[in-house]
């Protein structure tokens, strides 16, 4: 990761880590639905930063929000989900966010009724594969908004400008590649 | 213990020392022009760049030293805390979280306007460049205001929390001190890097004291998640 990458690496863990202790919690079942889980499929715009930077953030939240060691695991596992979006988001970032939301999905089945004895085996499969489904797809609706905005034609703003012959530079190029085709204009 | 840590606060001090100078010594280059410049000695239009251009190793070594820094202030916080059985301790009051969450998303708010700036920098976009960084200067300069101006007083005057009320009081006020110290340097640099930006000294080739500024910001964010989460938040439920 190079030093340019630290900006989104922050703000995606700013993102989990905020969006999680900082947002009304929101109920769903055994379980409660993470905002931050939302920034999932952002991983295919914005790469690996994106993938620390939601592991770092999910940890920061569980820092605040769980009381039990065994949920200082649950961001290796997000880690290695996330990664799945990473390596698949040339294939298909949607396919890469179901791979997540199965492995997340399965941990959280696991962990649920140990955080939560009270919650049977069921109630938290239940529980934690339609909440983890409804977070990361309205992400996924999203990421297809934005990723829309991206490829519209705003590529036009950036210019090609012509450089300015001089005495040092006698061979005007027009900025691109080969502007060395150009001829000068005296 | 007391043999390492001495050592180690003394080569950390010392390093960012040396960074600070070193980094002073190259920001003051163009300094003698810029003066210049403002006397009228030299045309209106000339375009003096801003030193240093690459600060990657600088801001790398600065942030090497703050990372020790906030690694001690931490762990002498878990150390703290691994010795009650609850935590907070008993008699601790439970905080309101409603200011830290407001200084939470502006320092979300602000770390993505920087970041939008600095990419606006790099396309030549300079109205939009200087209207980001303005605005992240106000909204970073919002929260030290907020935390010195309302929420330390209001803890402190109403007797709610001071650093004599044992471990958690005295640890709350130095993290969330230090932490505030180094937002307001954050804000310092910033007022700098506006000056210099309205003199035109930015360009989408010359912007590595801004992206330097920015990182050093997002570094001073992530440590706030960090006291965010443990310090408010975990304090109601960790036990």
């Amino acid at each position: 990761m190079k030093l340019g990458d630290f900006g989104p690496f922050v703000i995606f863990a700013a993102i989990y880590a905020a969006g999680t202790l900082g947002l009304p919690r929101i109920s769903f079942l055994a379980y409660q639905l993470k905002i931050g889980e939302m920034a999932s499929a952002f991983v295919a715009i914005f790469g690996f930063p994106a993938v620390l930077g939601l592991t770092l953030g999910q940890f920061i939240a569980n820092l605040g929000v769980e009381a039990k060691p065994i949920a200082m695991i649950s961001p290796v596992i997000s880690f290695v989900g996330l990664l799945a979006i990473y390596y698949m988001r040339k294939l298909s970032t949607l396919a890469g966010c179901l791979v997540y939301i199965a492995i997340t999905g399965i941990w959280l089945t696991f962990t649920l009724p140990i955080l939560n004895p009270e919650v049977s085996s069921s109630l938290a499969a239940l529980s934690a594969f339609a909440g983890q489904f409804i977070a990361v797809m309205v992400g996924y609706l999203g990421y297809l908004l934005a990723r829309r905005t991206i490829s519209s034609p705003t590529q036009a703003s950036v210019r090609h400008v012509p450089a300015i012959p001089s005495e040092s530079n006698p061979v005007a190029t027009s900025g691109l590649a080969d502007g060395g085709n150009v001829p000068n204009k005296r | 213990m007391k043999g390492f840590i001495l050592p180690a606060g003394a080569l950390l001090s010392i390093s960012f020392i040396i960074v600070l100078v070193g980094f002073l010594y190259s920001d003051t280059r163009n300094w003698a022009s810029v003066i210049s410049k403002s006397l009228g000695r030299l045309p209106r239009d000339t375009v003096i760049g801003a030193f240093p251009v690459d600060i990657n190793l600088t801001i790398q070594l600065i942030l090497l030293t703050e990372l020790l820094l906030f690694g001690g202030a931490f762990g002498m916080y878990f150390t703290i805390r691994a010795r009650f059985a609850l935590w907070p301790p008993a008699g601790a009051p439970i905080l309101d979280d409603f200011i830290p969450r407001i200084q939470t998303l502006i320092l979300i708010s602000s770390s993505i306007l920087i970041e939008w700036s600095v990419w606006q920098l790099k396309r030549g976009k300079d109205k939009a460049f200087k209207a980001g960084l303005v605005g992240t200067t106000v909204l970073g300069s919002l929260f030290p205001i907020l935390q010195f101006g309302y929420e330390w007083p209001r803890l402190l005057l109403n007797g709610i929390l001071t650093p004599a009320d044992g471990f958690f009081g005295a640890s709350f006020f130095l993290l969330t001190g230090i932490h505030g110290a180094h937002v307001v340097a954050g804000v310092i640099a910033y007022l700098f890097v506006d000056a210099r930006a309205f003199m035109g000294q930015y360009s989408p080739k010359n912007h590595g004291f801004v992206e330097a500024t920015s990182t050093y910001w997002h570094f001073v964010h992530i440590i706030w998640l960090l006291l965010f989460a443990l310090l408010w938040q975990g304090s109601r439920i960790l036990g």
